[in-house]
């Protein structure tokens, strides 16, 4: 179970005029996801949703508020008084608060995440990739080929073992993405507009394999997306959020039983009240508001 | 199927071979392709026949400054017999590779160290912007007062010239790492002794070779100069020598002798690059 609560993100920047300036990637997002369920995160660009789910991962630190998984906090909170700061230097010496221990892999969460572009090691083999994924786990060196090849094998990439991912096509990177993040067996995907940046055709067969694959693991997924037409295939549950500043607009949960067909009345009726609620604004700078 | 270590060795022999020979085709193969050789022979004929035909305003043939290809030919095997170039060439090779592999083996770490950690690079890099803008040469006179005229001399000076070029470069590949990679790799739980092992130093290893290029460039001028200055042996001090008795087909052989090191080892790096980076032109 996830559970963030009232979780805010702040930036500062600094304009093209040399003023300083705040922004809010994310205020007061509160929200709980349960075991085995695919949530998406549903908004137009730049609405802090990456954001927020870079915070569910711990790879960036909440302004305010918190994220626990399964009752852990995942990052502690940054230090806001002086005296804070300096316990937080004394502990983390001259590392980052976001980075692991110095010596040993040791992950501090049973996750996984996947990136839009893939971010899988080009100076590895497919089968290194995922090897090394399997390593960071402290899987031994015995049982890490194995087991690689058994993700490999489900994710259709065993023909592929000793190429690099520049020899792949940009299907086939998410593929092995997909099957370096599954082999580790976690307990939650973080997907980051995982079918973003491949073919129409492509995607479709893409989100038929992770349903598969979900369907064998039970797996929490949790996933950010621009693509209304994915989440209402995929998802359990769809979060809308909107932008400036990036909060949860409306929640809608999809009972419609898998396998569902892309075309469902059900899931086409959803689908308008979920585009009703972005509207075209040409006024505006952003593409869309809600 | 298992295989005996007498077969291992033979078949990293045979790799190494096979190696060893796409190498020197690579590299000679820049040198002697169809387009580039009617440029070398216009140039080496032009170099035999020009100080032959041309003559100075008073009368003398330009030969008598600059020596055609066949008298610096000459020169060149009658200084290997007789007075053992070959000797100064691996004499200067050995102080060449010893200050770059210092250099190397120096840089590497602390620009990584730089590249990875903030406050490492705030404690470290100022010291050395403000070094790095003095140039090499002009540690010459110091260096022979702190160490004598010699090899640590010659060697410090060669480590210097090839030292700044690879640190900055190191620390800026590696500053530059796709904070992508790093995220799926904390993700997955990686130390940061791993990041820097297995993802900051595979993500620079291109610029890192390209720095090492830049670094045997300046080596090469700093070897040239470390043996003119203080020495009794070596290229340089063949080169000098040569200078002091005017001896012009001498210098010119122990230019055209640095320039093809130089090239030598430019082409060596080449290859290393392809084979290090063998997965970004997989395409």
């Amino acid at each position: 179970m996830i559970e963030a609560r009232n979780v805010s993100k702040f930036f500062s920047i600094i304009n093209e005029d040399r003023t300083a300036d705040g922004i809010t990637a994310v205020l007061s997002v509160s929200l709980m996801i349960e075991d085995g369920k695919i949530v998406s995160l549903l908004g137009p660009s730049g609405c802090g949703k990456s954001t927020f789910l870079e915070i569910l991962g711990g790879l960036q630190a909440p302004t305010e508020g918190n994220v626990c998984i399964d009752g852990v906090q995942v990052l502690e909170p940054l230090p806001s008084t002086r005296k804070e700061m300096e316990a937080y230097r004394k502990k983390y010496k001259f590392l980052s608060p976001l980075a692991n221990r110095m010596w040993k892999n040791q992950p501090k969460h049973n996750i996984a995440m996947i990136f839009q572009d893939y971010a899988v090691f080009p100076w590895m083999t497919v089968l290194q990739n995922v090897m090394f994924a399997l390593k960071l786990r402290g899987v031994p060196r015995q049982k890490r080929e194995d087991k690689a090849l058994v993700y490999l094998k489900k994710v259709g990439l065993a023909d592929s073992l000793r190429k690099y991912p520049a020899q792949l096509s940009g299907g086939m990177r998410q593929r092995l993405a997909l099957a370096r993040a599954l082999s580790v067996e976690p307990k939650i995907i973080l997907m980051d507009e995982p079918f973003a940046a491949v073919d129409a055709l492509t995607r479709e067969r893409l989100q038929d394999d992770l349903l598969r694959l979900w369907g064998e693991t039970g797996i929490t997924i949790v996933m950010v997306t621009h693509d209304t037409d994915e989440a209402l295939y995929l998802s359990d549950e769809i979060v809308v959020f909107s932008p400036n500043p990036g909060t949860i607009r409306n929640r809608f949960d999809i009972d419609v039983p898998r396998p569902r067909r892309r075309s469902d009345p059900e899931l086409l009726e959803l689908k308008s009240r979920i585009t009703s609620l972005f509207k075209y604004d040409i006024n505006h700078e952003s593409e869309f508001s809600i | 199927m298992l295989k005996t270590t007498h077969q291992k060795i033979r078949g990293t022999i045979r790799l190494g071979l096979r190696e060893l020979g796409y190498f020197f085709k690579g590299a000679a193969g820049n040198l002697f392709s169809r387009e580039f050789i009617p440029v070398l022979t216009l140039f080496l004929v032009a170099w035999e026949l020009l100080p032959r035909t041309m003559t100075m305003p008073d009368g003398r043939p330009i030969g008598n400054l600059v020596p055609p290809l066949s008298a610096v030919a000459v020169t060149f095997w009658d200084m290997v017999t007789n007075r053992g170039f070959l000797g100064d060439v691996a004499d200067s090779m050995g102080k060449f590779f010893l200050g770059l592999g210092i250099a190397i083996v120096t840089a590497i770490p602390i620009g990584t160290l730089m590249g990875w950690n903030i406050s490492i690079r705030k404690r470290v890099l100022p010291l050395f912007q403000l070094l790095s803008p003095i140039p090499p040469p002009a540690w010459v006179p110091l260096t022979i007062i702190i160490f004598g005229v010699g090899l640590p001399m010659q060697t410090f000076l060669i480590f210097l010239g090839a030292f700044y070029p690879i640190l900055f470069n190191t620390y800026q590949a590696v500053k530059d790492t796709d904070p992508r990679y790093l995220a799926s790799a904390r993700i997955f739980g990686a130390s940061e002794l791993t990041l820097i092992l297995r993802v900051y130093f595979w993500h620079a290893i291109g610029a890192i070779i390209m720095s090492v290029k830049t670094g045997v460039a300046i080596g090469l001028v700093m070897l040239v100069i470390a043996e003119m200055y203080g020495g009794r042996t070596g290229i340089g001090y063949v080169l000098n020598e040569a200078k002091d008795y005017f001896r012009i087909p001498q210098m010119v052989v122990c230019m055209v002798t640095l320039g093809l090191i130089g090239w030598f080892l430019i082409e060596v790096l080449k290859f290393v690059e392809l084979k290090a980076a063998v997965w970004k032109g997989g395409r």
